[in-house]
């Protein structure tokens, strides 16, 4: 280790020589108190550390084993643990971006005092024809790529709930028709089911609404371009056909 | 297989033999009573039959007969149809969510999710009896794993693995090199994938909801007795006995459960992930095998061999690691044998910066003092 040292250490000086071994002795104390040691000798021996297997009660060293770096495969190359924690909420991100690059759906249902609420009557435009389906919203299940809303209305007398997934092609447009007046207390209004309760048909308020947005695209057209303006898309686009029309209509208020 | 002595346990057996009065009997006189003993059988156990008793001797090669239905050779060969050509791999299940389609299609998926999933052993025909692959998947902390395993690690340069599992292949072809990794790219969009995991665990049920078996009525004069299973069986015309394989409550789930034919929906190296389609068995963070549906055509050639290409491109010095770790391990395993340990461990020992320089001061000091001492002396 130290060569030069002592090949210079006379042999006859037992001071010098003493003082040579007391060296040492600082030299062996700081070698055993390296926790993990690096082999040092030829660039043959891949790197790695040391596991120490050590007696409990006598506190002496039972055994080693080489211990090669987690983070590496063989010779250096990395291995990189997983990034995220959670691939889900990654993977839904990664769809979200894709099917709604706007993020206006996202806007729509977002935990804001903008955004839509359990007990306010929206409008859902399906792609797939039939009539648009109106219905007060019973609850929200926020799940990333898989959030939908559940409307509640009265056809004929019976009453109809239906499931629609925000982010779904299929859905082309979600608009609030009515405000609720107050902030519903419950996170979900499965009471609204009952008699006492039930809202019955929402179709007057969807038809009033209509009747006021006629007033309001004939008359004011400033109104419609600055609505416009603010959710970068026009409600008119929504009956175009080709890439332009299939892209999502949701009309927040008026 | 029947039990086998190993030839010292056979010596043994011979001192615990009254062949004479005295305690130790002399060699020759062993020989003798064991004359008809050939020297071929006492290599694997031994035999009191003279050779030609034995009916094998009539099957062999040479006789011209075809090559045995049963036996391991016959066994490969039957099961090679339905054995993957491919090593799979290991992940964790992270959930379910759903994949939304282009064209508005909705999905269930679940995400399985790779973390530094690694081959560590090839099995062979020759050594093992079966061609097989096995595969490490995360990390695990060193004082949680065994001196027998951190010796098996040590010997392949590799961290030690959270888990460890084994993936049959159909020959030589699907062994891989040790130390690689196995990233989600190992398979393609649209390929299928048999999913193999243990479902959740329902703890001991009856046999309603473990068998699905109906119960009782509720009503008509039922009392207490709503979801019994019933009879175990007929009476005593039919000998009095519950039949082997009856179904009865007990310990439900934690079973392996094997999903076939799942057709992957995304993969992506960079989050580790890859989706297949449906539902897999067992809770978030289980373990789940995934592997090339046994039952669909094996991927195609040039898929194949682009993964195997892609493998040798990411690590092109795998074999050359693995013989260096191996010849560390042999250095370590004899210094081990001979309780050299501490001293492998203190003769790599490399300073750090500030040792080093406070060594270097040491010696520069002493060096002078030294000198000076010999001058003196002179």
């Amino acid at each position: 280790m130290n060569a030069a040292p002592l090949a210079r250490r006379p042999l006859s000086c037992l001071k010098s020589g003493l003082r040579q071994a007391r060296q040492q002795k600082i030299f062996s104390r700081s070698m055993a108190t390296r926790a993990a040691a690096t082999p040092k000798t030829p660039s043959q021996v891949p790197d790695h550390n040391f596991y120490r297997l050590v007696d409990k009660k006598s506190k002496t060293l039972r055994s080693a084993f080489a211990i090669y770096p987690p983070t590496q495969a063989a010779a250096g190359i990395p291995l990189t643990p997983v990034k995220t924690t959670n691939p889900v909420a990654a993977l839904h991100d990664l769809q979200i971006k894709k099917l709604d690059p706007t993020g206006a759906r996202t806007a729509l249902f977002a935990r804001t005092r903008e955004a839509a609420k359990v007990g306010d009557i929206l409008l859902v435009t399906h792609r797939r024809g039939g009539e648009p389906f109106a219905g007060v919203c019973l609850s929200i299940r926020r799940a990333g790529i898989d959030t939908a809303v559940l409307l509640r209305n009265h056809l004929g007398k019976v009453g109809v709930e239906m499931w629609f997934k925000i982010y779904n092609r299929n859905v082309a447009g979600i608009e609030i028709v009515k405000r609720r007046l107050k902030r519903a207390r419950r996170a979900r209004l499965t009471y609204m089911r009952k008699p006492k309760h039930d809202m019955g048909s929402v179709a007057e308020y969807v038809s009033a609404w209509r009747k006021s947005r006629r007033v309001f695209q004939t008359k004011g057209r400033r109104g419609r371009r600055l609505l416009r303006g603010r959710m970068g898309r026009a409600g008119g686009r929504r009956n175009k056909g080709g890439e332009r029309g299939r892209e999502v209509v949701v009309v927040v208020g008026k | 297989m029947a039990p086998r002595l190993a030839p010292a346990g056979a010596a043994k057996l011979t001192w615990r033999l009254p062949l004479r009065p005295s305690l130790s009997p002399s060699p020759a006189a062993l020989r003798t009573s064991f004359s008809t003993t050939s020297p071929q059988n006492v290599k694997l156990g031994w035999s009191t039959l003279p050779s030609r008793a034995r009916p094998t001797r009539f099957n062999q090669v040479t006789s011209g007969l075809p090559a045995p239905t049963a036996g391991p050779a016959a066994a490969l060969k039957r099961r090679a149809q339905s054995t993957p050509v491919r090593a799979g791999v290991l992940a964790i299940k992270k959930g379910m969510t759903a994949f939304m389609g282009l064209t508005g299609a909705r999905i269930p998926c679940t995400v399985l999710q790779l973390d530094r999933v690694q081959t560590v052993l090839n099995k062979t025909r020759k050594d093992h009896g079966y061609w097989a692959v096995q595969v490490g998947f995360g990390e695990r902390d060193p004082k949680n794993v065994g001196a027998p395993m951190l010796g098996y690690y040590e010997a392949k340069g590799i961290a030690p693995k959270e888990q460890l599992a084994e993936f049959r292949v159909r020959d030589e072809k699907g062994l891989l090199p040790v130390g690689v990794q196995l990233m989600p790219d190992w398979f393609y969009i649209g390929q299928r994938v048999d999913v193999r995991s243990n479902s959740r665990g329902m703890g001991f049920a009856g046999g309603m909801k473990r068998h699905g078996f109906s119960g009782q009525e509720a009503s008509h004069g039922n009392s207490k007795n709503h979801r019994t299973i019933g009879s175990a069986g007929p009476s005593q015309g039919s000998g009095s006995r519950v039949l082997p394989g009856k179904k009865m409550p007990g310990r439900m789930g934690n079973q392996r459960v094997t999903v076939q034919n799942l057709p992957i929906l995304l993969i992506d190296n960079e989050l580790g992930i890859v989706v297949v389609k449906g539902c897999v068995a067992g809770p978030k963070g289980c373990v789940v095998k995934i592997q090339d549906a046994c039952k669909k055509p094996p991927p195609p050639g040039e898929f194949i061999e682009k993964t195997m290409q892609l493998l040798k491109e990411r690590f092109p010095n795998a074999e050359e690691h693995l013989q260096q770790a191996r010849e560390r391990h042999l250095e370590l395993k004899k210094a081990r044998q001979e309780k050299r340990i501490e001293e492998i461990l203190t003769g790599g020992w490399e300073p750090t910066k500030e040792q080093a320089e406070m060594m270097d001061r040491a010696i520069a000091e002493d060096g002078h003092e030294s000198l000076g001492e010999e001058q003196a002396t002179l």
